[in-house]
This record gives structure tokens, sequence and C-alpha cells, in this order.
């Protein structure tokens, strides 16, 4: 790959933490900083803060937002309102393969933020405008990726950070909701949202702070000052996977529909006239012939299953394994990936092929924590 | 780090290559003892692997042939072998290694050594690179 990989912009701050750092979807980041099962139990039972400035970051500005964006994405968009994000919608194609997966945030009427998966930047952008254009919206797109910066502060005791960051008011967010211009250490940020992908943004707490990059790398040693371990993509990885949110590239690829990913939290069934949908509502009529489940392995087995590995049942092969890490609070391997519709015995036991060794596992529904 | 040890700077990170040992092209390291040949895998391939959560060792006794995978290490990013240096025997394994793997992490040269092997002839040591081999390879590898 001749392609240059990009850095984050806080990626000097990271290094003075002692960041291991690699290379993930063409940037290169904190993989983690020495222990990433420190790190995950750290997210679950204190606090922790990642740098997430590799995810996409656009201002879309035009006239009819909404009724453009209504009729784009998956999800029914009816109740979104200023202040407020979309949680993960869906950009479909007609046949309603996945373009990606992507956040809205509601700034204004005339004035939207979309966050978007690293690999997706350029696609993404292309898409929405090649849209807008063959409906006739005038929407404009400015990639703010490399200019700002986006800090996940995620755990229980995220509060208490935030509070030292002089975000007292952010405790009193709802679930995906965002303040904006903030102050942060009595600095204007871009805006500070209850949200994250931990799955602490739902059980306890979780903020997103975006602002300017030179800011962002001082409240990212702000929020190491008050207390908040960094944490790299590596713990990022086990505990979206503890919580069953799939990774478009990864769990969700071009050879899996919505249907059969189960992303139900990015759909509305329901919802009429958006790209994609007679495929979509054909696809959910006629039925699928694989569902996107859970793994969990046995406790004491202490190899985890890798992207690409079969599952069997009495030597016949029924699925596969796209995603796999070892959870330090169930202490076993978990993973995800999908099994044949005709298999899909949750609760029941499979075996899983890592490199030529058989496994005992139990397919589950998500979450597994 | 001793003073003649060589830090490997590249954009991607830092990595010791210490001296006083081989190293391979598969990025182990070796140290030639009498009789005995002690393996591990290098500072590079620790960071590389990322934290190593399970390592299966082979038995004491067992005989290895040159060039095979002798032990197998699970990070939480991947899975690699550590191959053989040589043909022989093995006569140690770290056993620490079961309880707490990521001393392969935490000390890669030291701590975190993988296996004893007593070699069926003597090492042919120009089959092996240098330490500052090793560190130009890492260089040209990673700029």
């Amino acid at each position: 790959m001749l392609k240059t990989a990009r850095e984050t912009p806080l990626l000097e701050t990271l290094r003075k933490h002692d960041a291991n750092v690699g290379e993930f979807a063409g940037w290169i980041t904190a993989m983690d900083y020495g222990n990433p099962l420190e790190e995950h139990m750290a997210t679950r039972n204190s606090v922790t803060v990642f740098d997430v400035s590799h995810m996409g970051r656009y201002l879309i500005r035009g006239d009819n937002l909404f009724e453009f964006f209504q009729k784009l994405v998956s999800k029914d968009l009816s109740k979104f309102k200023e202040g407020r994000m979309s949680g993960p919608v869906l950009l479909l194609n007609e046949n309603a393969h996945i373009i990606d997966d992507v956040m809205l945030y509601y700034l204004s009427d005339a004035e939207w933020l979309a966050v978007v998966n690293a690999p997706n930047i350029e696609k993404d952008r292309v898409w929405i405008l090649k849209w807008a254009k063959e409906w006739g919206y005038n929407i404009t797109i400015e990639d703010i990726t490399l200019s700002t910066a986006l800090i996940a502060i995620q755990g229980p005791r995220a509060p208490e950070v935030i509070e030292k960051l002089g975000v007292k008011e952010a405790e009193s967010l709802s679930i995906l909701e965002f303040l904006r211009r903030p102050s942060v250490l009595g600095e204007e940020a871009i805006l500070v949202s209850r949200s994250g992908w931990t799955g602490e943004e739902v059980r306890s707490h979780g903020y997103e702070i975006m602002t300017t990059v030179e800011h962002g790398k001082r409240v990212f040693e702000a929020a190491v000052k008050a207390g908040a371990k960094p944490a790299g993509l590596i713990a990022r990885d086990s505990l979206r996977l503890e919580m069953g949110y799939p990774l478009i590239g990864v769990d969700i690829g071009n050879d899996v529909n919505p249907i059969e990913a189960r992303y139900w939290m990015a759909l509305s069934l329901k919802k009429r006239g958006f790209l994609g949908e007679e495929a979509l509502r054909r696809i959910y009529r006629e039925g699928v012939s694989k569902f996107r489940v859970a793994f969990k392995l046995k406790k004491g087995v202490r190899r985890i299953p890798r992207h690409g590995n079969n599952v069997l049942i009495d030597g016949k092969v029924v699925g596969y394994v796209t995603s796999g890490a070892y959870s330090p609070v169930l202490g076993r391997s978990i993973g995800m990936g999908y099994i044949e519709a005709t298999h899909s015995y949750i609760g029941f036991k499979v075996t899983i092929d890592i490199r030529g060794k058989t496994y005992e596992a139990k397919i589950l529904d998500f979450p597994l924590i | 780090m001793s003073a003649e040890d060589i830090l490997v700077k590249t954009k991607l990170g830092e990595y010791l290559v210490k001296k006083g040992l081989l190293y391979t092209k598969s990025d182990e390291w070796i140290k030639v003892q009498d009789d005995t040949i002690t393996l591990g895998i290098t500072d590079y391939a620790q960071k590389k692997l990322k934290y190593v959560v399970n390592v299966e060792l082979p038995e004491p006794g067992a005989s290895v042939n040159a060039g095979e995978p002798i032990v197998t290490l699970e990070s939480v990013k991947s899975v690699a072998d550590a191959y053989s240096p040589c043909s022989g025997e093995v006569l140690e394994v770290n056993e620490e290694l079961y309880d707490t793997p990521d001393l392969i992490n935490k000390d890669p040269y030291g701590a975190g050594w993988l296996v004893k092997i007593k070699p069926a002839e003597p090492i042919d040591e120009s089959k092996f690179l240098s330490p500052e081999a090793y560190a130009e390879k890492i260089r040209a590898k990673e700029g």
C-alpha cells in the first residue's frame, strides 16, 4: 500500500503518556498504553480518556437538511431536533448495501455535523454530495477532520473528570444530547456530547469533546490530570465487542445486509421514502440466510477467535467469526460473527476452529455484559 | 538499557535492540552460552504483536527442528509463532509466562525469555543478524 498513513493530530500528546502506536484504517494512533486489559477495566469501573480524532468529521450546510437526510438514511429522523445526535444511521445504496454507518448532529436547521468511520471519510462525502445533486439539494460539506480533535471520556467516574474540565452542565445531558459551544477549561469547544462507543455512554457515563487541535491537546492532558487513564483502540475494540456494536468493514462488510447484521438501532423498518427502502423491505419480507450473533468461549481457554475462523456443529461449518477479543470483565474470550439462519441456536453450543484446533463456544445475543 | 544498546526510532515508535545477542529475520533474539541457546522475541516484535495474553510453550525434552514453530504467542490483537533457531532439544521453558504472559511485553530480552534449547550441532553465527543489521532491518521496514 503506497498511501501514507495520516497521524492523529494528538499523536505527540499521546506519546507523552507512553502510547504504543500503530496503524488503524490509515491512521497512526495509540493502540494501547501498556496494558489494554487494564484500560478496558478502567473504562468499566473508573474512567478513561481516548483520542478518537481518526473518526471523520464534516460540517454539512444547506437549506433543507432535514428533508434531505430523511431521504438519505435508514433511520427515521422525524423526532430529531437541535442539540441531539441521531445515534448510528446507515447510508444504504439502492440495493440496501451498506455504504457506512454515521452519526448525525443537529447543530441548527441549516447546519448539521456528521461523524463517519475513518476508512470512509472520502467515500461518504462523495456519496452525500452525489445524492444532494441528484435530488436537487444545495448542500455543502466542510471536512474538519484534520483541524479538530475528538476526545472521549468514558466510565462511571466520567462526571468527576468533566466537572474538573469546567463543563459541569454536561452532567445533566441525556444520552445522545450535546452542548453547543460549551466552555471547556475556560475556552470555547465545538461541542460536548453524552456519547461514546464503549457502552459506558448508556451503562454509566460517557462524554465526547470536539474542539480545535491545540485545545484538544490541553483537554487530553487535563483529563489525565483529573484522573482519567489514557486508553487506546485495542481497549475500545474489546469494549464495543462486549456491547455487540459492529465495526463497519470488519463485522459488516459488502457481503452482509442490514437485516443479517441485525443492526436494529440504525434502522426504522416502518419508515418510508428513503434510499434503499424497497430493497431493505424485500430482504426483510423474504428473509435472510444468516444472522449476526455473539460467541462466548469457556473460562480458561486463552485463545481468541479471529476474523475468518469457522464456526462448526459436529464438524460442519455453520458460520464464521468476524471479530474476537479477550473480555477482562467476563474473564474469557468473546467474539462476534455470523451463523446460518437455520442454525441460529441462541444459547446453544458450537465449536470454533482457531488455527486448526476446535474450542467450545456458546452462541449468544448481545450485549455480552 | 546499556550505553551499547541501540534504540531504533521510527515514525511508529522506538525499539530497543540489545547488544550481545543475535537476531533472526523473523524477529527473535538468541543468546548463545556454552551448550545452551536462549530464545525470545525482540522489543520490535512485542510492540507489533501488542499485549500478550497467552503463550503455548513446548514440553522440556521435546526435540525441535530449525525453522519450525516452537512457541505460539496470542496477543489482544493477533496470534504469532516464534520459530526455533536450530535443531536440538528443549532444555527448559519459561513457566512464569503461563501466569504472566505480559512479561514478554514488559521485559522481552530478560524475564520474557521463551525457551532454552540444546542445539544438535554448534550454531553457525553467520546465519543470524548482528544487532546493527537487525536495527537496519527495522529502519528499512518502517522508515
